[in-house]
C-alpha cells in the first residue's frame, strides 16, 4: 500500500510524422522510458512486476495523425505542472508534441472506459473528384447496414459512423468522420475510405478530436 | 543529392510490416545540415533495424563520428522482404534512416561484419543502393566502401567487394580513413592513389593491392603485395582503452533485440579456451574500472530511461574487480527499478556471490552455466577444465539460492570427439536435474542448449577440420531422445545451418564468386533460420567449379598458409599451433594472467600500453 496520494497528470498530445509508423504497444513502452527520461516521482503499478502507470485513451492505429491524443500518468508527489510540461518534452522525440497538460482528480474515470467517440478529418488528393465521393457516400450511407470484414467476422459500421460532412478547404476536399470509439465499438475510418476506393496510403488520415463521456 | 520522394515513401510504408524499422525519428538520433559537414558516413549494419540497431559497435562510431563538427554519419540497415520488394518495385535507392539520403550520395559507406552469415546481405544492400558491387567497378564517384567487425580478420571471402577492411578496434582507426579520404578527395585523383593511401595507415587493409597464388591442390602458395610499399601483414589496431561510453544511446521506438543498456566492462579474455575466437582477436584484457562502469550506468540511464542493463564482457568473473562492481552497483541502483544482467560468468561458487549482489535487481531471472564440454577429456582438449565436483558444487549452491531456471550451454561436433563425450552431456544434464528436484521439487527447469562448433581461424583449432553435419545429426538425435525422455529442455541449431559459417569462416577469395552466385541465385539473411538455403550455396559452388569440401572437410598441415596469415591479430601462429598441438595431446594451458605464456600480443603492442594506474591490462 501507498499512503500517499497520486497525483494524476493527464496531457493531450499531438502525433506526427514519423511517429505516425509506431504502434500502439510500441507507444507506451516510449512513454514509459521518456518519463523515466524526465526524473519525475513516478507512480508504478502494484504486483510482481511493477511498471510506471500510464493510461493512454484510444489506440491510433498505425499510419494515422493526430493532433488529439490523450494520456494520463501518476506520481508519487505534485510537481509544477509547467515543469512537467518542459520536462516530458524534452524526453520526447519531436513527433510527439504535447499539446495541453491538466491536473485530474486521482477519482476521475479512466480514460479508456470514457472515451466514447473520435473526430477525423482526411484530406483527399485532387485524383479524387468530388462529387464522385460525395454521391458514393451519401449512397453507401443510405444504406442500413456496411458490413465489412475484420480478422475474419463481419461486422457491420453503419452504427459507428455518427456524422460527415465533405467540404473544400485551402482548395482540397476534406472529410470529416465522427465516429465510435470504445472498447466495445470501434469506427475505422480507413475501412469506409476502402468502400469508397480510396487508398488509406494515398492519404492523411488525422484524428483531430477525441470524446468523453462526462 | 537526391531525396526520396517522401509521398511515395509514406505510401509505401503504409503497406509493410513494422514501418517503424524505417522512418527514425528515436530519441538521441543525429540529425545533422547535409551542407553543413564535409565529409558523410554512412553506417550500415546488413540486416533488418531489430538486430543491427541493438550493435554496440556501430552505436560507439555513430556517436564519435556525429561528435565531430565537419562530419556526420547516418545508419542504415536492411530492409525486409516486403519493404526491398516495393523499394524494387518503385526503383527507389536504399536511403539512410536519418535524412532518407540515398546511400550513393554518401562520402563513405561503413559496413559491420560481426559474422559470415551476413555476407549476402551486404550484396544484396549495395544492389539496392544501385552501387556496383565489385570494388573495381566502383569508380571514384560512388562512396568508398570500408568494413570492420569480428569477421574481417578474415577478410578474404569478401575482398572483390570491400575497397578496404579495417581490422581490430575502429575508434581511432574510423578517423584516420575519414582524413585520409578529405585528403584524396580535395586532390581530384583517381581511386587507386586512395587505395594506396588507405593501405598506408596502420590496421587497414585493402585486398585489391594484395596478389594470391595457389598450389594446383588449391591450397595457398603465396599472398604478397604487388607493389613494396604495402606492407606484407596488417596488424590490428586496438584501443589502448576502452572507449568512453556512449553518452547518447539512441532508444529504438519499436522493440529491437537486446532492448537495453549495455556497457562493456572488459574486453578481450585470457583464458586461453581453444575454439574461441573472440578470446584471441580481442586480446589483450582492456579492464574498465568501477567508477566509470558507474559514470556509465548513470549516464545511460539519464540518457535512455531504460530499465533494464547488460554488462557486457567475455568473461565478468575475471574482472579483477568484479566484486566491487556488483555490490557498487547494488547500491547505485537500489532505488531505481534497473534490472541488471551479467553474463558469462565462471563455473564456480563466487559467481552465485555475485548473482546474489544483483540478485534483487532482477527478480525471476535464470543462471547461465557454460561447461561446453562434459568430460575432463574433452574439457582438455577446448583448453575449459572444470572438475565435475565443482560444477555439481556450484549447481548446487545455484538451486540453493533460489534460482530455479539453469541453462547450460555445450558444444558438439569438437575435434577428436567421442560418443562417450556426447552421452556425458546427457549424464550431467539429467545429475544436475537431480539436484535442483531434491531441493525445489518440480518447480525447476534446466535447459540444454547445445552448439555445433565450427573451426575459426586465428584460433588453435584453425588446423582442423569440422564434423560432417550427417554425424553431428546423429549426436543430436541422441541428445533429443535422452533430454525429451528426462524432460530436460534442448535448444540446437539443424547441423545444416551451420555449414555456411563453416565453409566461409576458413574461405579465401575464390569464394567471392560463389558468395556472388549464391546471392544471385536467391540467398540472402542466411543468418536467419528460415533464411539460409543450402540449395543456393551448392548450386553457386558447382557454378563456380570450387569443392566447398576443400574448406572443411580437410585436416589442414602444419605448414599450410592460410587466406589470413597477412592479417594480424597479434597473436603468433607459433603460438597457436602449439596449443592445436598441446590439444591433440589433451594437455591444458593455464590462464594466462596467473603467468604468461607469450601469446605475442605484447611484442605487438606494449609500446602504446597505458600506465598500469589508468587502464589495467591483463598482461604482467
Ligand atoms: S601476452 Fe601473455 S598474458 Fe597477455 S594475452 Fe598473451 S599469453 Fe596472455
Amino acid at each position: 500500500m501507498n499512503p500517499i496520494t497520486p497525483f494524476r497528470v493527464r496531457i493531450k498530445f499531438a502525433k506526427l510524422e514519423n511517429l505516425r509508423f509506431i504502434g500502439h504497444l510500441d507507444l507506451q513502452r516510449l512513454f514509459e522510458r521518456a518519463l523515466n527520461r524526465t526524473g519525475l516521482p513516478l507512480r508504478y503499478t502494484q504486483g510482481f512486476s511493477p511498471k510506471i502507470r500510464i493510461n493512454i485513451a484510444s489506440a491510433l492505429p498505425l499510419g494515422f495523425i493526430s493532433s488529439a491524443e490523450v494520456f494520463d500518468f501518476w506520481l508519487n508527489a505534485p510537481v509544477d505542472l509547467q515543469e512537467i510540461r518542459e520536462k516530458l518534452q524534452a524526453a520526447l522525440p519531436k513527433d510527439l508534441q504535447i499539446l495541453d497538460i491538466q491536473e485530474i482528480p486521482n477519482q476521475a474515470p479512466s480514460l479508456q472506459a470514457s472515451v466514447y467517440l473520435s473526430e477525423y478529418s482526411i484530406t483527399l488528393p485532387d485524383t479524387y473528384a468530388q462529387n464522385n465521393i460525395k454521391a458514393k457516400l451519401s449512397h453507401l450511407l443510405a444504406s442500413e447496414t456496411i458490413p465489412v470484414e475484420r480478422r475474419g467476422k463481419t461486422v457491420d459500421i453503419r452504427p459507428m459512423i455518427k456524422e460527415w460532412a465533405l467540404f473544400s478547404k485551402d482548395g482540397s476536399t476534406v472529410l470529416y468522420l465522427q465516429m465510435d470509439s470504445s472498447a466495445t465499438s470501434n469506427g475505422r475510418p480507413d475501412e469506409l475510405l476502402k468502400l469508397l476506393d480510396i487508398d488509406p496510403a494515398d492519404v492523411i488520415i488525422e484524428r483531430t478530436k477525441l470524446i468523453f463521456e462526462e | 543529392m537526391t531525396l526520396i520522394d517522401k509521398k511515395l515513401l509514406e505510401k509505401i510504408l503504409y503497406h509493410v510490416e513494422k514501418p517503424g524499422r524505417y522512418v527514425g525519428g528515436e530519441h538521441n538520433m543525429v540529425l545533422k545540415d547535409w551542407q553543413s559537414v564535409e565529409t558523410r558516413v554512412a553506417l550500415a549494419f546488413p540486416d533488418i533495424y531489430d538486430l543491427g540497431q541493438a550493435n554496440l559497435g556501430l552505436s560507439i562510431l555513430y556517436e564519435l563520428i556525429n561528435d565531430r563538427p565537419n562530419i556526420l554519419a547516418e545508419r542504415v540497415f536492411s530492409p525486409w522482404h516486403d519493404m526491398e520488394d516495393a523499394l524494387r518495385e518503385h526503383h527507389i535507392p536504399f536511403f539512410s534512416l536519418e535524412s532518407k539520403t540515398p546511400i550513393k550520395d554518401f562520402d563513405i559507406l561503413g559496413i559491420t561484419l560481426p559474422y559470415e552469415s551476413i555476407y549476402t546481405n551486404v550484396l544484396n544492400l549495395l544492389d539496392l543502393s544501385v552501387i556496383p558491387l565489385r570494388s573495381e567497378q566502383r569508380e571514384a564517384h560512388y562512396p568508398l566502401v570500408i568494413a570492420g567487425g569480428q569477421a574481417c580478420f578474415n577478410p578474404e571471402p569478401m575482398a572483390d567487394f570491400i575497397d578496404a577492411f579495417a581490422i581490430g578496434d575502429g575508434e581511432e582507426v574510423i578517423f584516420e580513413i575519414i582524413h585520409t579520404y578529405q585528403e584524396w578527395k580535395s586532390q581530384n585523383q583517381n581511386k587507386i592513389v586512395l587505395l594506396n593511401n588507405l593501405a598506408k595507415i596502420n590496421g587497414v587493409y585493402v585486398p585489391s593491392l594484395y596478389e594470391v597464388k595457389y598450389f594446383d591442390d588449391g591450397r595457398i602458395n603465396k599472398v604478397q603485395p604487388f607493389t613494396e610499399d604495402i606492407p606484407k601483414t596488417v596488424l590490428k589496431r586496438i584501443s589502448p582503452a576502452l572507449p568512453a561510453p556512449i553518452k547518447k544511446q539512441i532508444v529504438p521506438n519499436t522493440q529491437i533485440v537486446h532492448d537495453r543498456i549495455a556497457v562493456e566492462i572488459m574486453r578481450g579474455c585470457t583464458r586461453g579456451c581453444r575454439f574461441c575466437h573472440a578470446g584471441i582477436v580481442n586480446r589483450p584484457v582492456r579492464q574498465r574500472n568501477p567508477k566509470d562502469i558507474l559514470e556509465a550506468i548513470d549516464l545511460g540511464v539519464k540518457a535512455t530511461g531504460y530499465e533494464e542493463l547488460s554488462l557486457l564482457s567475455l568473461s565478468s568473473s575475471d574482472h579483477t574487480q568484479i566484486l566491487d562492481i556488483t555490490k557498487a552497483v547494488y547500491e547505485q541502483n537500489k532505488t531505481r527499478r534497473l534490472s541488471v544482467s551479467l553474463p558469462s560468468l565462471r563455473i564456480e561458487s563466487f559467481s552465485v556471490d555475485l548473482m546474489d549482489e544483483l540478485k534483487e535487481l532482477r527478480p525471476g531471472g535464470g543462471f547461465t552455466i557454460a561447461p561446453e564440454a562434459a568430460t575432463d577429456r574433452m574439457r582438455a582438449v577446448i583448453n575449459k577444465p572444470l572438475a565435475d565436483e565443482i560444477l555439481f558444487e556450484t549447481v548446487e549452491t545455484i538451486f540453493d539460492h533460489g534460482w530455479l531456471n539453469l541453462k547450460m550451454y555445450y558444444m558438439i561436433g569438437l575435434p577428436g570427439e567421442r560418443m562417450e563425450d556426447v552421452e556425458a552431456i546427457l549424464d550431467t544434464a539429467r545429475k544436475v536435474q537431480q539436484i535442483g528436484k531434491r531441493r525445489h521439487g518440480n518447480r525447476i527447469r534446466v535447459h540444454v542448449s547445445i552448439g555445433t562448433f565450427i573451426p575459426k581461424p586465428h584460433t588453435p583449432f584453425q588446423w582442423a577440420n569440422s564434423e560432417d553435419p550427417e554425424s553431428v545429426q546423429d549426436k543430436l538425435d541422441f541428445l533429443r531422445e535422452g533430454m525429451r525422455q528426462s524432460k530436460i529442455k534442448l535448444s540446437y541449431n539443424r547441423p545444416d545451418s551451420t555449414l555456411l559459417e563453416a565453409w566461409l569462416s576458413r574461405g579465401d577469395r575464390r569464394l567471392g564468386q560463389v558468395i556472388e552466385r549464391a546471392w544471385q541465385n536467391g540467398a540472402k539473411f542466411d543468418a536467419w533460420d528460415e533464411g539460409f538455403k543450402k540449395e543456393y550455396w551448392y548450386q553457386a559452388f558447382e557454378e563456380s567449379g570450387i569443392d566447398p569440401g576443400f574448406y572443411i572437410n580437410r585436416q589442414r598441415q602444419s605448414d599450410e598458409i592460410f587466406p589470413w596469415d597477412h592479417i594480424s591479430t597479434g597473436v603468433s601462429k607459433e603460438f597457436l599451433l602449439e596449443e592445436y598441438e598441446m590439444s591433440q595431446r589433451e594437455e591444458t594451458r593455464t590462464d594466462c594472467r596467473k603467468g604468461c605464456h607469450v601469446c605475442g600480443i605484447l611484442d605487438c603492442f606494449s609500446d602504446i600500453r597505458p600506465n598500469e594506474q589508468e587502464v589495467y591490462w591483463g598482461c604482467p
